[in-house]
């Protein structure tokens, strides 16, 4: 199973936070700790009742229309709520509940679908205490709060996991569309066309390094153009692939003309010390083609 | 075990093909070679084709240097041929760049600029 890398973006709750932020105490615990009959005898019968409750639901139900998933997952959760009663509260339950975040993430459990089980887990179990501890309001509800405060640690450590894992995705996703493979197209004999679109990263540039010289090894090309019209902005160690990029491909014989520069590509383009002589540029991509016509046939 | 590279004629241009790696001896040896032909047969080029070398170091790319400059000072031009895609980047990565010399991708290409200058 693929280990997914919390990000380090969002805060991480440790246990000292726990009882910092959510005001959790030793007692708390304690307290939480007489329920644990209850939860024993209640789980199942909560867990099958919610599930009963949300099936009704066509998203739900599709979500859950392979029966031994239903059961995988009820198992997890009766466990979940189990620990959330017995479970002492140190690294290794912080770890657990950050793993079962990851796990609804993968699973595309919305946190619709997770908090709502937990409230209709909350409130059930609740009433059950108000209707059990009637001789002893103070106690129950004590007892309540105390399961509150856990509850909510609970869900923010899932929470903030189920976001950081969502992040890792977006990243993953930013990292494949960065790592798109620039098309080299054949304008006419010996004459290439690169356009460059998207960000360029230090990875991506030196990538397209490497298509600009195979593309003319391969093409026998003599002059390229590598329009960058598509490149909202490059910093100056892309700016320098750059560069470097064309002077490879005129080691190889061919003539490079770079087009489409933005406003803000030009400056970092000075401002690393390149000029218009050490460069053929060309406005637009139509007068580059001219000029790489031109320059390759001398 | 010196290596003699073959250097041709034809039609006033000298052209000299780098089959295998060439030890700093050999390179100067080639130099000396091909500036006393350039000098004999008061040639108007020379080009000199690395497309079998996968590497260029920067002895051999300051020789290089070194043969078109003296090549120029007698009014002739230079072109070396070939540079293979991880040669150029290699060498781009070092620095080193032929900024005066031109480059040409093979013998038809570099035979092409010699036509047009």
């Amino acid at each position: 199973m693929p280990q997914v890398i919390s990000s380090s973006v969002t805060a991480e709750p440790s246990v000292d936070e726990a009882a910092l932020y959510f005001d959790i105490s030793q007692a708390d615990k304690e307290l939480v700790s007489h329920l644990e009959s209850t939860s024993d005898e209640m789980g199942d019968i909560l867990i099958e009742s919610f599930y009963a409750h949300i099936m009704g639901h066509e998203e739900a139900a599709q979500h859950f229309r392979d029966e031994s998933h239903l059961e995988r997952v009820k198992r997890g959760q009766k466990r979940y709520f189990a620990d959330l009663i017995t479970a002492p509260l140190d690294d290794a339950y912080i770890e657990d509940r950050r793993r079962i975040g990851q796990i609804h993430e993968r699973a595309r459990v919305s946190p619709t679908l997770y908090i709502g089980a937990y409230s209709y887990y909350l409130t059930r179990l609740g009433d059950h205490v108000r209707q059990t501890m009637k001789d002893d309001p103070e106690q129950a509800f004590a007892i309540a709060f105390a399961l509150m405060k856990l509850a909510h640690f609970d869900m923010a450590l899932a929470l903030e996991t189920f976001v950081s894992a969502r992040e890792d995705t977006i990243q993953a996703r930013e990292r494949e569309i960065s790592e798109l493979p620039t098309p080299v197209l054949k304008l006419q004999d010996g004459l290439l066309l690169i356009p460059v679109v998207g960000t360029l990263d230090s990875f991506r540039a030196r990538a397209l390094t490497l298509q600009l010289l195979e593309g003319i090894r391969e093409h026998r090309a003599r002059a390229v153009v590598l329009d960058i019209t598509g490149v909202a902005a490059v910093d100056s160690a892309v700016a320098n692939h750059l560069i470097q990029s064309m002077a490879a491909a005129r080691l190889m014989g061919a003539q490079s003309v770079l087009t489409g520069l933005s406003a803000e590509v030009a400056q970092s383009l000075v401002k690393v010390g390149v000029t218009g002589e050490a460069l053929n540029t060309a406005g637009d991509l139509q007068s580059g083609i001219v000029l790489a016509t031109k320059l390759m046939h001398g | 075990m010196t290596r003699r590279v073959p250097i041709l004629r034809q039609n006033g241009i000298l052209i000299a093909s780098i089959q295998e790696e060439l030890s700093d001896g050999d390179i100067l040896a080639l130099q000396s070679r091909i500036l006393s032909d350039v000098v004999s047969i008061n040639a108007k080029a020379v080009v000199i084709d690395v497309s079998a070398l996968d590497v260029l170091d920067s002895f051999g790319t300051r020789t290089l240097t070194e043969i078109a400059s003296s090549v120029e000072l007698r009014g002739a031009r230079t072109i070396i041929v070939g540079i293979q895609p991880e040669v150029a980047m290699a060498m781009v990565l070092l620095g080193l760049d032929f900024r005066n010399i031109a480059t040409a991708f093979d013998l038809d290409h570099a035979f092409d600029l010699l036509r047009a200058a």
